[in-house]
């Protein structure tokens, strides 16, 4: 029997301070052994908990892609015991790693279709996995049109900001990014994501939809407008867990594990349950 | 008209009358010697209130933080602890009508329990001084007072200190007694420390007691802080059990109204009451300060006067 | 086959040379179940137990791990419980709500290691009640005072003896090694006659109840339903088919372990996220959840529901919250 909890060993390798507010870092992991590195098989949506010895453990989105080989990316937010004693973690530190955990954006299944990407603040950890997922040479072919909207408060909360450029460079991938509000050289666009995404009425097959209540609440409506049915719209839930495999009972949202059953769930498994989340 | 009679029109005259949005009593209880908490809304409601010597919760903890105008069926220790909440700014008296009722002493359960060999009790009836116990295949007759909580054995207050009507005779208040205290401070510290290591070996961490406290009502338990984790969060270790009985009962001076709410709540069966009552007695013996036994004094921590005793000062 | 009562306590000291033999014990007033050495400690005279038998497999608090870091790197130890364990004399109630956690601790993806192993090297003897008391209603749910589900081995009381049966192959293979006598035709018809017409007097009709709950997520009947409860774990705790449970760190410099606290439904801090929101801020949602997850959710999700009728809810509640009331209400309702 394996243990789903006890934590393969990791060791952080760079300790990146991503927003101007230095309140979200990004860390890089490596595997210390090559066999976990190829055991450890994960799709974009996954997470995985996150462990800072001495502290304890949390979930996290994973931001990497698979297609980044031998290494695990983590966008972290500094807003509990766990997440600030990683953010003052030096690196070469040894970190514990349980996961990959729950499921993930259906990419198998969205073969051969467009896609529309709405990410908004610090949400956009697992979207940035599925973009270099879908951008790696590997997998580009696989995919229709790829159209990306994402927003954050100003240009210094951005994450990735140096692969965003370079996605903006390219061809294959219409990158839209916007904030809240004017800023001095900014050039992108202004307003928030709904208001941005009725402007930009993308059309495609799919729109995979991740950020805070407040915007997935008034998007949404707008993404039905574009006419996304609710089995097109793909959403990713976020809810206090633990375990992260079904058992200790806190995640659920009716009778789904959000830690198991989800976190990705369309908008049209999300209707059928209860509104609590 | 008895007590009940009384509660039931008074509570339906407000309700008629909107003089208050809700009543806030007890109703029967689904169990024999049981009661419970019950909230009357409409005059037809009130018809459900009852009054007994199973009526053992705390209701202060139902009228605190309120913004509705609420109606309380109170008992002595129940105005105790609204007193003192109406101090600590948890209660606005505006919005708030007494109904007080003097209190003989409540029943406790656990000590019925144990008089009658723990058989199951299938039917109860009070006659006024004595509780008539029928189960399968025996029936006994208890005084009510030789099973009354500990905490209603020494209660001075038994009649509300304060009310906006009070039903039925003010009944005299008893004369300290602090007897159980000074048989538990006679003993060794070995004594003492085995005494409460037994009773915290029980603790299975349900913060029962801390939430039939009507004085616990602290938005975030430092036992629930994860940053500091100040105390195990598992049941398993005696001594995180009794850090955690330890700083409530600090938090709890001069602020505990001797209700004995807690040791009621615990499904354990934790004599939780001692512990409280060692610090209401040092607190009174100390300080002279008494919690919420009138609106006037301002609350024992929040004053200092030159005769406080500073001997645990360097 | 049969036993004399007075045989009983050789027979557990025995075992215990062998076994880790757990029986309910009396201690400081309540019963509960504790692992004993002497057959003679064990009290088979009870009506329940004050905290359920979960708690054997799913202890309230246990160290999954431990370990240590230095500059080498970390090193884990785990810590797997495989003693082979006998439980002497549970209630068949608790019994049934072991076959209820079985659901939780494996699903499709993974296994609960801790309680799996537990539950793989223990035997259960289970006991039958011939005296239901009044708060019981397991005979409603899918148990009942003499159900055999879950038990290795089944003992009935006849008075002076115990009607022993081997349930499973593992409790056959124990009973023959203890050479008992056969019981008489006479001992054998009074147990099947005790086993068939013992019933717990509290009914409660679950029929339908599920699917009732499950339309009734928004219903006004949340509203009232939670206002006297206190938010205390008394009920959870206490309940043998709950198992939400904490995970926390415990650690001092370069050591720690990691610990797993039973964890209640009914505590604000159980579902509060980091930012603040908490999907259930109030005691309604936490109401809601309890009942919910008991008799809707864990029917969708394991066909069963997650209540046994032991009564330990209703008679440990600080005010009197009784959940045959509140299910007896949802049945009333339109």
């Amino acid at each position: 029997m394996r243990n789903p909890y006890l934590p393969l060993p990791m060791k952080l390798v760079k300790n990146f301070t991503e927003t101007s507010d230095k309140l979200i870092h990004t860390f890089t992991l490596e595997f210390l052994s090559q066999e976990d590195a190829e055991n450890f098989k994960y799709a974009p949506g996954q997470f995985a908990e996150v462990m800072v010895y001495g502290k304890g453990e949390a979930p996290f989105g994973i931001a990497s892609s698979p297609t980044e080989k031998g290494i695990l990316k983590f966008s972290v937010a500094k807003v509990g015991v766990v997440s600030t004693a990683l953010h003052m973690l030096e690196e070469g530190t040894i970190v514990g790693v349980r996961g990959p955990l729950g499921n993930s954006y259906p990419l198998e299944q969205l073969k051969g279709k467009s896609l529309t990407i709405i990410g908004g603040g610090f949400a956009f950890t697992t979207l940035r996995s599925t973009i270099q997922y879908i951008l790696d040479p590997a997998n580009r072919g696989d995919y229709g049109d790829l159209t990306v909207i994402y927003g954050a408060r100003n240009p210094g909360l951005l994450l990735y900001k140096d692969e965003l450029a370079a996605w903006d460079a390219r061809p294959d991938i219409n990158l839209i990014t916007t904030i809240d509000r004017e800023v001095e050289g900014w050039t992108g666009r202004v307003g928030f994501i709904p208001t941005v995404t009725k402007e930009v009425a993308p059309k495609s097959d799919y729109a995979i939809i991740c950020g805070p209540p407040v915007m997935i609440k008034f998007t949404l409506p707008v993404l039905v407008e574009c006419g996304f049915t609710p089995d097109r719209i793909i959403m990713s839930l976020e809810n206090r867990m633990k375990c992260g495999i079904g058992m200790c009972g806190r995640c659920n949202v009716g009778s789904k594990y959000v830690c198991k059953d989800g976190p990705v769930f369309t908008k049209e498994q999300l209707d059928k349950l209860p509104n609590e989340y | 008209m008895n007590t009940t009679e009384k509660i039931r029109e008074i509570a339906k005259q407000l309700l008629t009358d909107k003089k208050v949005d809700l009543v806030v009593g007890f109703a029967q209880g689904s169990l024999p010697l049981r009661s419970t908490p019950y909230f009357a809304r409409t005059p037809e409601q009130a018809d459900n209130l009852i009054w007994s010597a199973t009526c053992e919760n705390n209701l202060a903890n139902f009228v605190r933080k309120r913004s509705d105008k609420v109606a309380v069926i109170a008992k002595g220790c129940d105005v105790r602890a609204m007193v003192a909440l109406i101090k600590e700014g948890q209660i606005n008296k505006d919005n708030l009508t007494i109904i007080g009722v003097p209190c003989q002493g409540m029943i406790d359960r656990k000590q019925v329990c144990e008089a009658i060999g723990c058989q199951e009790i299938l039917e109860a009836t009070d006659n006024g001084n004595e509780l008539i116990l029928k189960g399968k295949g025996f029936e006994k007759t208890l005084a009510k007072e030789d099973v009354m909580f500990v905490s209603c054995k020494t209660c001075q207050y038994n009649t509300p200190v304060i009310f906006d009507e009070l039903i039925g005779e003010a009944l005299p208040g008893k004369e300290a007694n602090y007897d159980d205290i000074a048989a538990f401070e006679a003993l060794s510290p070995a004594e003492r420390n085995a005494y409460i290591a037994k009773e915290m070996s029980k603790c299975i961490r349900c913060y029962a007691c801390r939430q039939a406290c009507p004085m616990c009502y602290c938005s975030e338990c430092f036992v629930d802080c994860g940053a500091p984790a100040w105390i195990g969060k598992g049941a398993q270790r005696v001594d995180d059990n009794a850090l955690f009985q330890t700083v409530r009962v600090l938090h709890l001076a001069g602020r505990c109204v001797d209700c004995g709410a807690c040791e009621r709540a615990c499904p354990m069966g934790i004599k939780l009451s001692l512990l409280n009552r060692k610090m209401v007695k040092d607190v009174k013996e100390l300080y002279g300060a008494e919690a919420g036994v009138n609106l006037t004094d301002p609350p024992a921590l929040n004053t200092h006067k030159f005769e406080d005793k500073e001997d645990f000062m360097l | 086959m049969i036993i004399n009562k007075n045989e009983i306590a050789g027979i557990l000291t025995k075992l215990a040379e062998e076994y880790r033999v757990i029986a309910p014990v009396k201690k400081d007033g309540l019963v509960q179940y504790a692992a004993i050495k002497n057959g003679e400690e064990a009290c088979l005279d009870y009506a329940n137990t004050k905290k359920p038998g979960k708690e054997i497999l799913f202890p309230q608090s246990e160290e999954l791990f431990n370990y240590t870091v230095s500059a080498e790197g970390v090193r884990m130890q785990d810590n797997v419980d495989k003693e082979a364990t006998i439980v002497f004399g549970m209630r068949p109630c608790d019994v049934k709500s072991l076959v209820l956690l079985d659901n939780v601790f494996k699903n499709d993806q993974y296994t609960d290691v801790y309680y799996l192993t537990r539950r793989a090297n223990t035997l259960i003897v289970g006991l039958g009640c011939n005296e239901p008391a009044s708060t019981c209603f397991c005979t409603s749910m899918a148990c009942g005072p003499f159900a055999k589900e879950g038990s290795d081995i089944f003992l009935t009381d006849l008075g002076e003896t115990y009607f022993i049966e081997g349930i499973s192959d593992k409790g056959k293979e124990l009973l023959a090694k203890l050479g008992l006598s056969a019981a008489s035709e006479e001992q054998k018809a009074a147990a099947a006659k005790l086993q068939t017409e013992t019933k717990a007097d509290g009914s409660i009709n679950i029929e339908g109840l599920a699917e009732k709950l499950g339309g009734m997520f928004e219903h006004p009947f949340w509203d009232s339903l939670h206002e006297k409860c206190l938010g205390c774990a008394a009920c959870t705790y206490l309940c043998p088919t709950c198992h939400c449970f904490d995970i926390a760190d415990e650690a001092k410099d370069c050591e720690g372990c990691r610990v797993r606290n039973w964890d209640a439904c009914m505590f604000p801090l159980f579902t509060l996220h980091g930012s603040g929101h908490n999907p259930r801020p109030g005691g309604k949602a936490r109401w809601r959840q309890r009942l919910m997850h008991k008799f809707n959710y864990f029917v969708e999700r394991y066909n069963a529901t997650a209540c046994v009728g032991c009564g330990r809810c209703i008679k440990n509640c600080p005010v009197n919250l009784d959940i045959r009331q509140a299910l007896a209400e949802v049945r009333a309702l339109d």
